[in-house]
């Protein structure tokens, strides 16, 4: 066995390794399914919309947040305007005038994470949460959230099920596969106690999360990802509301996916040197033992695999392209054998095969806790773009952390 | 922290491993046997063929000439044995007993072209091929062989026999010094029992070192593909 096809098996051994262990939490703790039971009490909530350019949805976004099955006395919606260019302050002004439970706030372009901290200071609510300006909440979201608080009084902050919203071509139907096994895979974490990101889309935090750790950082353009971190380095549980769907609009066109993704990637790298003593730390738990250094190894595995079918591929090519220049034998179709005896059936082909099962079980698991449908269009073109697409980012990502250049946000 | 979690994941992941190693193992076992099959089936065809040309003494060409063709089942056998070798390697012992057998076919049924060429008064077209998968003529071993199959998808008569020079076979080395090969600058090509031609090939050279090409059918003309 060469070298490299030695690296492929370490990395196919991690990525299995990695699926039969969330496959085991999941034995060992189903999801439960959502109840109509009402939660005791429902503390106020306030909801910040940071916004920047978001005059296409914004409207949207706030109304469906009014549209929450919520006491409206104790629900508030903030948009903090982040010094947009377009018309997002007129349209935050006329919500904000129309809608009791609104209110605006408009300031000087700072980044997101200044907004945030801006939205935290302007309200006293006990709960208080974020909705990026492209994303729509379930009407019972906030319900599931505030009973999952309710079930475990120590969970400080709580992510929800993230859908993509209607996807429609396949770079869309892709994400919406990848979404649906990150459900699977947050509920997972959760069981584990060691979900790595509280997304934009409606993360709820009590208020004494940050009176204890403090507010949003920059942290490399990924302030989600950094608090999550940071509440684990403070022991601060997070958890999970697999009934609290959230829908987001996604990336339509490859360059912006990969610019969104990179700057993902980019901010877990970096955030993981801020803080690598988390890595293999048994006082961080799963988050230290598991999933940070499968995290790391995804990112790394992904690199060495893609080049490594890049190196094999151009190699094959190669070699044909010059044999074709060496004999002048003119282009034909090779023989085919219709028997299996001709099929090159070594042990990685089997191993890739388990890999994509388990991948395939994390699909169809994340769609029946989300209940959300995915169509073969969507599976092909998840299995036929992903592995194109993704070490694209991945790479940049590694280029951008090893020149220390931060990523974009746009 | 639950580390039998860990631990009962790595023995699955491990399992999981084990269970493709075990099912690579038992499909090249699987394919192993398949070769011994066709290869046990075309020495049953040559022994037949051996005993019919013996027994009719006296040659009736016409019955000969209608027989199947023997050289399309090696060549699909050649196909099955290089898969096996990209699986196995070039020195599993299995591996190189099944090139044995098939070396030993490959010279039977060339001996047995050669006695029903001289007795039928027939002009077939055959190429004896000799490689090495030693370092020395790895890119143009694998060019001339690609012509060659070429060739033979172009001409079915064309019948190519190809012979790893290293193989340690008796029967294969009397050959060898029968046509007086030399093995340091391989690849080697006997064309119709001409002397031996050496070196690289473009599917041109190739074209010019066997003009009888053009007294065969090609296969998109009707398929007459005896070679005898």
């Amino acid at each position: 066995m060469d070298i490299g096809a030695f690296g492929v098996y370490i990395c196919l051994f991690s990525a299995l390794y990695f699926e039969v262990f969330l496959l085991i939490s999941y034995l060992e703790k189903k999801p439960s399914d959502k109840t109509a039971a009402l939660p005791v009490r429902y503390p106020t909530v306030a909801v910040l919309v940071p916004c920047f350019n978001e005059e296409k949805t914004l409207e949207h976004t706030v109304n469906s947040l009014l549209a929450l099955e919520y006491p409206k006395d104790t629900l508030e919606v903030v948009i903090i305007d982040d010094g947009s260019k377009d018309a997002t302050r007129a349209i935050g002004e006329r919500m904000a005038a129309k809608h009791r439970q609104v209110r605006f706030f408009h300031k000087e372009n700072g980044g997101k994470y200044t907004a945030m901290n801006f939205g935290i200071g302007a309200t006293q609510a006990e709960l208080i949460g974020c909705l990026d300006a492209d994303s729509f909440v379930a009407p019972d979201a906030l319900l599931e959230v505030v009973k999952r608080f309710e079930a475990d009084k120590s969970t400080m902050a709580i992510t929800p099920a993230m859908k993509v919203y209607r996807p429609r071509t396949l770079l869309e139907l892709m994400q919406s596969v990848e979404y649906t096994f990150g459900i699977f895979y947050k509920k997972m974490f959760d069981n584990l106690a060691a979900l790595n990101v509280l997304p934009g889309p409606f993360s709820i935090y009590k208020r004494e999360v940050f009176t204890t750790i403090g507010l949003f950082k920059h942290a490399h353009n990924t302030e989600d990802m950094e608090i999550a971190f940071r509440m684990h380095a403070y022991g601060l549980k997070i958890a999970n509301a697999h009934n609290a769907f959230v829908y987001t609009t996604v990336p339509t066109t490859p360059w912006a996916l990969i610019k969104q993704r990179t700057r993902w990637s980019q901010g877990f790298l970096q955030n993981s040197q801020d803080y690598s003593y988390m890595y293999f730390n048994r006082r961080f738990g799963n988050f230290g033992m598991l999933v940070l250094p499968f995290a790391l190894l995804a990112f790394l595995g992904g690199i060495y695999t893609a080049l490594y079918t890049l190196y094999r591929t151009g190699s094959y090519v190669w070699s044909k392209l010059s044999e074709m220049f060496a004999t002048r034998i003119p282009p034909h179709l090779p023989t085919t054998h219709l028997s299996w005896v001709y099929i090159n059936t070594n042990m990685m082909l089997f191993v890739i095969i388990a890999v994509l099962s388990g991948t395939a079980l994390a699909i169809i698991l994340g769609k029946r806790i989300a209940k959300t449908s995915i169509g073969i269009k969507a599976l092909f073109a998840y299995f036929a773009l992903f592995g194109f697409i993704a070490p694209v980012w991945l790479m940049r990502a590694a280029w951008g952390t090893v020149r220390s250049q931060e990523s974009r946000w746009r | 922290m639950n580390w039998q979690r860990y631990i009962l994941a790595f023995g699955i992941t491990a399992a999981i491993f084990v269970t493709a190693f075990y099912i690579a193992s038992k499909l090249d076992n699987e394919r192993i046997a398949a070769i011994r099959a066709t290869e046990d089936s075309i020495s049953i065809d040559i022994l037949s063929s051996e005993t019919q040309f013996e027994l009719l003494g006296n040659l009736d060409c016409n019955t000969i000439a209608q027989n199947p063709v023997l050289s399309d089942e090696l060549n699909s056998l050649a196909s099955q044995l290089s898969v096996a070798e990209a699986n196995l390697g070039d020195n599993n012992p299995e591996v190189v007993q099944l090139k044995k057998q098939y070396s030993l076919l490959e010279i039977k049924d060339y001996i047995l072209l050669q006695n029903i060429t001289e007795k039928c008064k027939t002009k077939p077209v055959y190429v004896l091929y000799f490689y090495t998968n030693s370092g020395s003529c790895n890119t143009n071993c694998g060019n001339v062989a690609d012509i060659l199959t070429y060739l033979r998808g172009e001409y079915p008569g064309l019948r190519v026999y190809s012979f790893d020079y290293d193989l340690d076979l008796s029967a294969l080395k009397t050959l060898i010094s029968l046509h007086n090969i030399n093995g340091a600058t391989l690849p080697a090509l006997i064309i119709n029992n001409r002397p031996p031609v050496y070196g690289p090939q473009t599917l041109q050279s190739m074209q010019a070192l066997i003009p009888e090409l053009a007294t065969l059918a090609t296969s998109t003309q009707a398929t007459s593909t005896s070679g005898y």
